[in-house]
């Protein structure tokens, strides 16, 4: 049995939600989806979700922490689905497999054309400008829409949403190994992208 | 299972140094990687790089939308109509 509260539990406002957290929700949706139509729906799911979960809110946490859980959940969901929807088996073929182009397959080293340059991303460097941060992180979401379906919902539930390895293998029906896989091909393609489309640029600073 | 040596084969050891960042390596296996890395400056850089990336990754989700940012009103009126129905209003 359970014992009864003994002060009654915060309860939740829902008609009240779209006008005190929509707009929040919404920019962190769009934070984490490549378009506008996407975060809004997210947002949509996020609060319908809700609704039907209603009994579920306990009050232990703020209505507004709760939508936030409701809404991570969704997004977990999304990139699952846009990881799913055409199925790429993995080519583990030393000779066809994407690491080819990076790395001799006799041997493993790097081609000499893809050794991994210097970035200036030191206290001096041109990384650490307000602006020049905002326009590296715009470059790196460009690359980042470069990747495959699968390789940027990897990457995107490891390292943006900070999900444990275990949680993602299991949300994207992957083996350990393949995760692997999939991670070091999408840091190999992003490094390979930032330093073409921003480290070897001219700075302005050192015309 | 045992893992490939890093120790002469920058694909493998770059590969561990992903995944390092998820699970204890065997002590062997570490060992062979950091004497990879002592050799090798360009699989230092990419060590290095690849951990700037996921922070830069984060940071950018974090700050890609301006706070004046808000819900597109015709949006708004769509989750709303949505939500009212629900609601029995």
């Amino acid at each position: 049995m359970n014992a009864p509260p003994d002060r009654a539990a915060p309860t939740a406002e829902p008609h009240l939600w779209l006008a005190r957290f929509g707009d929040e929700l919404y920019r962190y949706a769009l934070g984490r989806v490549a378009d506008a139509a996407m975060a809004e729906e997210l947002v949509q799911e996020t609060l319908v979700s809700a609704l039907g979960a209603l009994d579920s809110f306990r009050g232990q946490a703020s209505e507004r922490t709760w939508l936030f859980v409701i809404l991570k959940r969704k997004l977990v969901d999304h990139y699952r689905r846009q990881a799913r929807s055409p199925f790429v088996p993995l080519d583990l073929t030393p000779d066809h497999a994407p690491e080819a182009a990076f790395f001799r397959p006799a041997d493993g080293h790097w081609h000499p054309e893809q050794y991994p340059a210097a970035w200036a991303t030191d206290e001096a460097g041109r990384g650490d400008l307000a602006l020049e941060q905002q326009e590296l992180q715009r470059v790196l979401q460009g690359c980042q829409q470069r990747l495959s379906a699968q390789h940027l919902a990897v990457f995107v539930l490891r390292f943006v949403e900070e999900l444990p390895a275990e949680d993602i293998c299991q949300e994207l029906s992957l083996t350990a190994a393949n995760y692997w896989v999939i991670v070091h091909r999408a840091k190999l393609q992003l490094r390979r992208c930032l330093e073409k489309n921003w480290f070897q640029l001219p700075s302005p600073r050192q015309t | 299972m045992s893992i490939p040596s890093p120790l002469f084969n920058c694909r493998q050891a770059t590969l561990l140094i992903e995944r390092r960042a998820d699970e204890t390596l065997p002590f062997k296996t570490q060992v062979q990687l950091r004497a990879h890395l002592r050799l090798c400056p360009y699989c230092r850089r990419y060590a290095f790089q690849s951990l700037f990336l996921a922070r830069q990754a984060r940071a950018a989700a974090e700050h890609r939308v301006p706070a004046d940012v808000v819900l597109p009103p015709a949006a708004r009126q769509r989750i709303q109509q949505a939500l009212d129905q629900r609601l029995g209003r």
